[in-house]
């Protein structure tokens, strides 16, 4: 951290002017070569002769019909061979759309209004599948099966981004906080009194680091300002931070609000 | 306050939506869905039963010229039971002007905003750049709008901005580079540069992926790769590999923690054998770092018998780090009548967490019906046992809903 935060402070050295010429040139260099791939981009353009078409029109179509257009044309079906003609069942359209949904100027909108994906990701429910089940007054996609509130553990280790597709992290903490301390089974922890829990391992040092570094969400939830992780590594003795730490880039970015959680003004 | 913005979003929201359809040209689209809800709340572990009224709209045709429209979506709730009072959620409320000069999109108003380089429901603006060559380009802003439990989190300090260029006007090629920056009330929270690509060759074959580059931390904190081969009309085979480097805001302490990459591979393959059976298979595996891994099986039927029945059976098996889930779901839906819909499910899962805990089972049962009164009216019931849940032994839940369709 140290050493980042020096190299940030120096005057520029002649090795840094150096550099910085060098910077400039790859600069230049690079808005030369974008400057050339946009305007060959717009020389394919226009040779190319069948231009990207809207999609409104046939919005309202059996996509099992699509295909009739789109073998023609050598493109497979955005929505996959959806068999059933139910669009987006039969297929992995789930774990895939995000590729194509998160992009500027989508044609998604041309067929689906924004409730499309309101529905899944904000927990819309006006026009829900009757499959479609609801906690509370908010609606779940399918892949929140059977008692989510049980097996959600389980589903959150798997990718930790995907909770945060849809939920902010404040969400997860939001729900925990309302249960009573102590009362939520938490795998790696054992009651420890009435209302508490204590982290329970057999190797402290070894466990806990593994468990952390694995889904530090996990951690998150129920310790939202990390009361817990200061106890220790605010002492200065366990070094938390990843091996390439720019401590710079947060300092620039959050301000040191985070940093003075354990270390002293003026010495960061 | 967050209960007086809710209600004052919700009065604009019908302002808006009379003061439109008084325009005399102009179409108006939607649907109002009255649903009745009763559920046990596990917070505290009483009956609850709401009222909510739900109303999305489209507004078109509005100008001459038919390039404004307005769009808006929300929901009203009322707690007649449990005493927890009411509950109103904004999904979106804008205007759109598109092709203003030919050559950009205007969109104001509460939206949801989509780069790759992040997503977000916004109170604010977005404004596609388009028609100047194969790159088109996009700016947004506004309010960073996120949601708990009950409602709205976020403060008045919540924005987010974002740029996005993009290709367009190719038919097999789409691309995006795009810049991302979130703020709450400390500073700047997140900053992030987006891409996408997604390539059709060879007239079977697609190639996609995306990534998130973090700038704090300076890592990739997501990337995805995929390849999808279409070997006929009737069989996909699918091909991805992910990994993600968890990133925290800022601004929280967990940014400073180190953590593992994580990254699986996948392939599935999807296979429509006749007009009565389709099934699919998927494995996924799961690696934690450090030796830690997991393996998810996947497996899926579907079957048509004749034209108004469908069965779908979904299994699912996973082994390994976070624990061993072995589970199936089974969704049936009959069309008695083209008016009369029957459907019902049931979903089986055996967990472990932990070898502390043993088996444990988690079981819902759900029945529903959809009864199409004529084109524009529609009633919908669904009544839902959850059993083995942890706060009750039959946890029911239900909903009717009478939906008017304009």
């Amino acid at each position: 951290m140290s050493a980042t935060s020096i190299t940030i402070g120096l005057a520029a050295s002649p090795s840094t002017t150096t550099s910085r010429k060098g910077g400039f040139f790859v600069k230049k260099a690079f808005f030369i070569c974008a400057l050339l791939i946009y305007g060959l981009l717009m020389f394919n353009q226009r040779q190319s002769r069948a231009e990207k078409m809207s999609h409104k029109d046939f919005a309202t179509m059996e996509l099992k019909d699509c295909n009739s257009c789109h073998k023609e044309q050598g493109i497979p079906l955005t929505h996959d061979n959806d068999w059933a003609g139910r669009h987006h069942q039969n297929t992995d359209w789930m774990g895939e759309h995000r590729a194509l949904a998160g992009k500027a100027g989508t044609n998604c909108i041309e067929c689906h209004a924004q409730s499309f994906c309101n529905d899944c990701h904000i927990g819309g429910g006006v026009n829900p599948a009757l499959r479609t089940p609801n906690f509370k007054r908010n609606y779940m996609p399918k892949n929140h099966r059977s008692d989510f509130i049980s097996i959600h553990p389980l589903k959150a280790k798997d990718n930790q981004q995907a909770c945060i597709r849809c939920h902010n992290q404040k969400f997860c903490s939001d729900c925990h906080s309302r249960f009573p301390k102590g009362s939520l089974r938490i795998k790696s922890h054992r009651p420890a009194g009435a209302n508490n829990q204590i982290y329970a391992a057999s190797n402290w040092a070894i466990d806990h680091s593994a468990e952390a570094r694995r889904n530090l969400m996990s951690c998150q939830t129920c310790h939202p300002s990390g009361d817990v992780c200061i106890q220790c590594h605010g002492s200065g003795k366990v070094r938390p931070h990843p091996r390439n730490w720019k401590a710079g880039n947060f300092k620039e970015r959050g301000g040191i609000k985070v940093c003075l959680k354990c270390h002293l003004p003026g010495t960061f | 306050m967050g209960y007086k913005m809710g209600l004052l979003r919700t009065v604009l929201f019908g302002t808006v939506l009379l003061t439109a359809s008084s325009a005399l040209a102009a179409e108006l689209r939607g649907r109002a869905s009255t649903q009745y809800l009763w559920f046990n709340n596990i917070f505290d572990g009483d009956k609850q039963a709401e009222f909510a009224q739900h109303l999305n709209f489209s507004l078109t045709n509005i100008d001459p010229d038919k390039k404004l429209s307005l769009h808006g979506y929300g929901r009203l709730s009322q707690d007649v039971m449990n005493g927890d009072g009411l509950d109103g959620r904004l999904f979106y409320l804008y205007a759109d002007y598109r092709d203003l000069m030919d050559k950009l999109d205007v969109r104001l108003g509460r939206q949801f905003v989509n780069y790759a380089a992040g997503s977000s429901l916004i109170d604010g603006g977005m404004i596609d750049l388009k028609n100047i060559g194969p790159v088109a380009f996009s700016v947004m802003g506004g309010r960073n709008v996120f949601y708990g439990i009950d409602g709205e989190l976020t403060n008045s300090k919540d924005w987010v901005f974002g740029t996005a260029a993009y290709l367009t006007g190719y038919p097999t090629t789409d691309a995006e580079l795009s810049y991302y920056l979130k703020f709450d009330k400390y500073g700047i929270a997140r900053e992030q540069i987006g891409a996408m690509f997604r390539h059709y060759l060879f007239g079977g074959l697609k190639l996609y992926g995306n990534t998130r580059f973090d700038m704090a931390s300076e890592t990739f904190d997501e990337i995805l790769a995929g390849a999808k081969y279409f070997v006929n009309n009737n069989l996909v085979v699918t091909g991805e590999w992910f990994q993600s480097y968890p990133v925290f805001d800022y601004t929280s302490i967990y940014s400073v923690f180190a953590v593992d990459r994580y990254q699986e591979g996948v392939f599935r393959t999807d296979y429509t054998i006749n007009k009565m059976f389709a099934v699919r298979g998927a494995y996924k595996y799961q690696d934690y770092g450090s030796n830690t891994e997991g393996h998810v099986f996947e497996a899926g039927l579907k079957v048509r018998p004749f034209e108004t029945l469908m069965l779908d059976v979904a299994y699912d098996r996973r082994q390994g780090y976070a624990g061993d889930l072995d589970g199936f779901t089974l969704d049936i839906q009959y069309d008695y009548t083209p008016n009369l819909q029957l459907a019902g499910g049931v979903a089986y899962d055996v967990y472990q967490k932990d070898s502390m805990t043993g088996n444990t089972t988690a079981q819902t049962y759900w029945l529903g019906t959809r009864y199409r009164l004529n084109k524009t009216m529609s009633f919908d019931a669904r009544l839902q046992d959850n059993v083995n849940v942890g706060n009750f032994d039959h946890d029911w839940s239900g909903r009717l809903a009478f939906n008017y369709d304009f």
